[in-house]
């Protein structure tokens, strides 16, 4: 057999009720999240576009996670290999693993497929009716088809184009018009991406000038290009700056302006994810009942065009070419290749009143948000 | 891949071939058990059609086996791609004779689009078609054990059943024995008519009796031995099955196992090709034109950076210093109390005149 030590940190989990744990305690961090952007909306930090951008994909993500949960409903109740168990990434991730969405992709492409031949609703818990009454016998192989046959109901109704409810191994970039300029259109691209490596949701909000003749995305020459490279140029291995110089050199009537780059995660949870650092004791010393038991850090980078320059380009012509503003008396510009890098932490009450009592070394340029009872969130500096 | 589709047709007809196969041994072990159950003791299964079964579940397990090897063309095509991201192209060759810089541009373009995903999402497609393949094999295998044992649990219970009754037939037969024999000695010494006819017939219905039960011992002795039979061949299939699903087991884990350390793996090495090749480029070009005031920008911060380490040095020195001062301070007094201590003793006896006490 294939080993290799890179799926050393992929943990899974077998035991019903973790699995059920696990995917509520994903929910629920969903729904906070779509708060979380409602918060930057309000103080400026995002304009209207970007956040109804991002709660789409976190709608998305939070899509995803439930059929996820749906799929693994009975993982531990029946035997045999396929009903499978959920694999998460526990370290630095806390997501499900990046194998999960695409099996999942699969799926969703064969869900009417598997639909037309399982029994319906009506009839399978008619059937589990009858086997608890008549068989005096818990009808555990009727409720894992009643799963399956749930998780590819919603696959069906995720997949379908006009919903696009799903948040998948990639996401092609979508063209949001901004506003036009002396002939010259600025527009919102925004993707996404579930990085394999790290095994966390990735969005790409880029602003991007477009000076070509058609409108980029009704461009049948520049369009699907731009798509296929912005997609492949998604990694997190990449700096920010590697990816903007390099769709700047490939392209040549479309400047790059802004690049931005979220991570979703890592999600952390003393009783699920390893974690080493102040983090971990923070989580540990809370001691905090399920529910409220995890911390998820949002990572925003972003990177500007300072400004531009004419560059040759063969014997007659010149491009442009974007200079991005890194910053060198922040000391860590030029190392993470952006212009500026701000970390958020969303905890519940409990974690965050131990972290605020141990007041760890480098928290303090942290911005946090408190999730109160009663879900509303409190933003901390 | 037209090869691996008609594999996978060819391993989809085998298997259901195999199912078709397991489900009529199953039937037929079903009716034979009606058939007992109905007195007529045939019984059909025999080691032929099991060996058959068996012939063709291992010739399907091969290749269903084969088929997973047939992943590694799939995978072939994955070193395919990474040798072309590492190496340049003819193209790129030719143009890099005039100029490499060129050249470079060139290939560092073709690695910023380059994209395995799609043969990831293939190879994980193919492996999940194989898996639900050997899934359904699975699936027919423990939906017929567990009929099999069903029945086999009944079927035992029914010859214990059986034993117990022949046991018990015995018992009576063996008992009848000596009423039998008493009744003839009685006959044989019996001198009156009537009552020597009253003997006799009563011997006769005994007889009767005897002979009734006898052939009752034959028919629960030939029953038993029909269900021993029976439950010899069901035992049989059942182990036969037990196997065949371990196998598929073993197909499933390591088809999954495999899948998945190979998309970790194949998707690292992308990631790891394309991020060593291109950030270092990124940065050199971001520095066209303005390498001038970046040199200056961190000039200053070097010098900034330099005069706060200055500081930082002197405040920890300072701090050392003052420790150092400390420590020697504190070792002074400590010193100066126990040359005070010693020093008292000794005024002391000097002053008592106490010296060698």
């Amino acid at each position: 057999m294939v080993t290799t030590p890179l799926a050393d940190d992929h943990a899974d989990l077998t035991d019903t009720l973790v699995v059920r744990r696990y995917f509520a305690k994903m929910d629920r961090i969903m729904g906070h999240l779509g708060r979380v952007t409602t918060e930057m909306e309000g103080q400026g930090q995002l304009s209207r576009l970007e956040s109804r951008v991002l709660k789409g994909y976190v709608g998305r993500l939070s899509a995803t996670l439930s059929a996820l949960s749906l799929k693994y409903m009975m993982t531990g109740r029946v035997e045999g290999p396929v009903p499978g168990h959920p694999t998460f990434d526990r370290h630095e991730s806390g997501f499900p693993i990046a194998q999960e969405l695409m099996v999942m992709a699969n799926d969703a492409v064969q869900a009417e497929a598997h639909l037309s031949g399982m029994a319906s609703e009506t009839e399978l818990k008619d059937r589990m009716v009858r086997e608890i009454v008549g068989g005096l016998s818990i009808p555990s192989k009727l409720q894992y088809a009643l799963s399956q046959r749930l998780y590819y109901e919603r696959l069906a109704e995720l997949a379908l184009p006009t919903v696009n409810g799903l948040f998948l191994a990639r996401n092609d970039p979508d063209a949001q018009w901004i506003s036009e300029d002396r002939g010259r259109r600025r527009y919102l691209l925004h993707w996404a991406v579930y990085d394999h490596q790290i095994n966390l949701p990735v969005i790409y909000l880029m602003e991007v000038d477009d000076s070509g003749h058609d409108p980029l995305p009704r461009s049948n020459t520049r369009w699907p290009a731009v798509r296929a490279h912005l997609m492949a140029q998604s990694l997190s291995g990449l700096k920010l700056l590697t990816i903007a110089t390099g769709f700047d050199a490939d392209f040549a009537d479309l400047h790059p302006k802004r690049l931005r780059r979220i991570h979703l995660g890592p999600m952390y949870s003393h009783s699920y994810t390893l974690q080493s650092g102040p983090i971990s004791d923070v989580l540990a010393n809370a001691n905090a009942p399920a529910g409220e038991d995890w911390a998820l850090v949002w990572t925003v980078e972003d990177l500007i065009s300072d400004r531009v320059e004419e560059v040759k380009a063969g014997w007659f012509s010149t491009v442009e070419r974007q200079i991005f503003t890194l910053d060198p008396f922040g000391g860590r510009g030029a190392e993470t290749g952006a212009t500026r890098t701000e970390r958020m932490i969303i905890l519940p009450e409990r974690p965050f009143q131990v972290l605020a009592e141990m007041n760890p070394p480098g928290f303090g340029d942290v911005r946090k948000f408190v999730v109160g009872t009663g879900g509303q969130l409190i933003s901390q500096r | 891949m037209a090869d691996f589709e008609t594999q996978i047709r060819e391993s989809q007809e085998q298997v259901a071939a195999a199912q078709a196969k397991i489900a009529d041994i199953t039937g037929r072990i079903e009716t034979a058990r009606a058939k007992i159950d109905q007195g007529e003791p045939a019984i059909d299964i025999e080691n032929a059609t099991l060996e058959d079964v068996h012939k063709h579940t291992d010739l399907m397990n091969a290749n269903i086996a084969e088929l997973i090897m047939g992943l590694d063309d799939v995978t072939a095509g994955f070193s395919k791609d990474f040798d072309e991201m590492r190496s340049k192209t003819g193209m790129e060759s030719v143009i890099g004779f005039f100029s490499s810089a060129k050249s470079e541009s060139m290939r560092q373009e073709r690695l910023r689009g380059a994209s395995i995903d799609d043969k990831l999402q293939d190879l994980i497609g193919k492996s999940d078609v194989i898996v639900k393949l050997l899934q359904g094999q699975l699936d027919v295998l423990t939906t017929q054990r567990t009929r099999v044992e069903g029945n086999l649990t009944g079927t035992l219970e029914e010859r214990e059943a059986t034993v117990s009754a022949l046991e018990a037939v015995r018992a009576e037969v063996a008992a009848m024995d000596p009423k039998i024999i008493e009744l003839e000695n009685k006959i044989s010494v019996e001198q009156d008519a009537a009552a020597r006819t009253k003997l006799e017939t009563e011997l006769a219905a005994l007889n009767t009796r005897f002979n009734a039960l006898v052939q009752d011992e034959q028919v629960k002795l030939a029953k038993s031995q029909t269900l021993e039979r029976y439950i010899e061949k069901g035992k049989t299939w059942v182990d036969s099955l037990q196997n065949q699903a371990a196998t598929q087991m073993v197909l499933i884990n390591k088809l999954q196992t495999d899948t998945k350390q190979r998309v970790v793996l194949y998707d690292a090495l992308t990631a790891s090709l394309k991020t060593a090749q291109q950030q270092d480029v990124a940065h050199r070009i971001n520095e066209i034109g303005v390498k001038t005031d970046q040199e200056a920008q961190s000039a200053m911060a070097g010098i900034g950076a330099a005069t706060n380490q200055r500081m930082a040095d002197m405040l920890e020195a300072h701090e050392d210093h003052m420790v150092f001062a400390r420590q020697i301070l504190e070792q002074k007094a400590k010193a100066d109390e126990r040359f005070a201590r010693r020093f008292a003793k000794i005024v002391e006896k000097h002053d008592k005149n106490e010296y060698g006490a």
